[in-house]
């Protein structure tokens, strides 16, 4: 095994656990950190050495899961009552009812599951993660600007979402 | 609830999760380089596509000969035909203008015989499905001899067995190709092959053969119309 290849597989935790978040399933957190990593390498001419590998990684895990994933997701709901649904759910809202899905065993990571995947990645990346904003910026495609007004936004929905548990 | 407070939260109470050893396992596996491929295999594949071309453009494209056989067997037929005259007589022994009419053959000239060859009977044929002409003469010594004129475009005169006869203005060189126990005169006037056949097979009958050619071929204008 190459030496690229050895650096991509010491980021396979983080990546998967990354995966978990957006799926929730681990079946698809499967495919998903598969499809990652046969892109990565399918695609390790492109990769600039010396830049983040990490940060790269992630990039391509999350194009993977918007292109692909939500793609599976639009297609499902069509074919399910043969009528386009315009107002199916861009990302994972809403609890997943599917025995097979991870369960939540605290109110913050239920309260993360209830967040657009927008703002549970950039909580994700850069509180979890521990990434430096720069590197979230790369992997969201957006300025550091705003990677800052999502954290603050994601904070504010996140309190907003355990003050609720809190008094149920 | 602070940020930092809640930043502290995230990164220590969330659930962190680890990769099954089976997915590492899967990973590391497609990341290993596959084996290369064997050295022949890209020339050999490159030589199989070249053929192929060859095959299916070039081929098709290159001057090519009519095959011998063709040749031999279009004279088969002119004998085959000569044959059936010779036992059992021309089916039509009508004139030869009505007989080049149907036979799609226009005769400008026609050697209608002289104190050595007879003419007998001119007819349309169908040879090697072909429409043509035959004309049936017999010499004073009671050989038949039969002429065919007959359409094949592209079929040229073999090489092989060339005969040089002096013509009143020049040289021709027809073919002579002995079968069947019968020999035969082939040339090519335009598009049109034409024969002479006879049974004068022997060394000692080519003289006369010969001189049957030249009164024929000097004497005999056909024209594919």
């Amino acid at each position: 095994m190459g030496e690229f290849s050895q650096d991509c597989l010491t980021h396979l935790d983080a990546l998967y656990n990354f995966a978990m978040y957006l799926t929730r399933k681990p079946p698809e957190a499967d495919d998903l950190v598969q499809e990652t990593y046969l892109r990565a390498f399918r695609f390790s001419h492109r990769f600039q050495p010396g830049t983040h590998l990490r940060a790269w990684l992630f990039q391509i895990m999350r194009n993977t899961f918007l292109t692909f994933y939500r793609l599976r997701e639009r297609e499902t709901a069509i074919a399910e009552d043969g009528v386009p649904d315009w107002d199916v759910p861009m990302f994972h809202d809403a609890p997943d009812e599917d025995s097979r899905a991870m369960e939540a065993h605290t109110d913050l990571e239920r309260a993360m599951r209830r967040l657009p995947e927008e703002f549970r990645t950039v909580l994700l990346l850069a509180e979890v993660e521990g990434m430096p904003l720069e590197e979230v910026a790369r992997v969201m495609a957006c300025p550091v600007g705003t990677v800052k007004s999502r954290i603050f936004r994601a904070k504010e929905r996140l309190r907003g979402l355990l003050r609720d548990y809190e008094k149920q | 609830m602070s940020d930092e407070t809640l930043g502290r939260r995230l990164a220590g109470e969330l659930p962190r999760y680890t990769a099954p050893a089976a997915l590492r396992q899967r990973i590391a596996a497609s990341a290993r380089p596959r084996p290369a491929r064997p050295a022949w295999l890209a020339p050999t594949l490159s030589a199989l596509a070249t053929a192929a071309l060859l095959i299916l453009f070039v081929i098709p494209r290159m001057p090519h000969t009519t095959p011998a056989d063709a040749v031999n067997r279009l004279v088969g037929a002119v004998v085959a035909e000569h044959t059936r005259v010779l036992l059992w007589g021309a089916r039509r022994p009508d004139i030869v203008p009505l007989a080049a009419e149907e036979a799609g053959i226009r005769l400008a000239r026609a050697f209608v015989g002289d104190e050595r060859l007879r003419f007998l009977a001119a007819e349309p044929v169908y040879l090697d499905w072909r429409r043509g002409i035959a004309l049936h003469y017999r010499d004073v010594e009671g050989h038949d001899v039969t002429y065919v004129a007959i359409p094949a475009p592209g079929m040229p005169v073999p090489d092989r067995n060339r005969v040089d006869i002096q013509m009143p203005d020049r040289v021709a060189r027809p073919a002579l190709i002995r079968s069947g126990g019968f020999a035969t005169w082939f040339w090519k006037q335009g598009d049109l092959a034409c024969f002479i056949v006879s049974d004068r097979v022997a060394e000692s009958d080519l003289p006369a053969f010969k001189e049957y050619f030249v009164r024929m071929r000097g004497a005999t204008e056909p024209q594919a119309f």
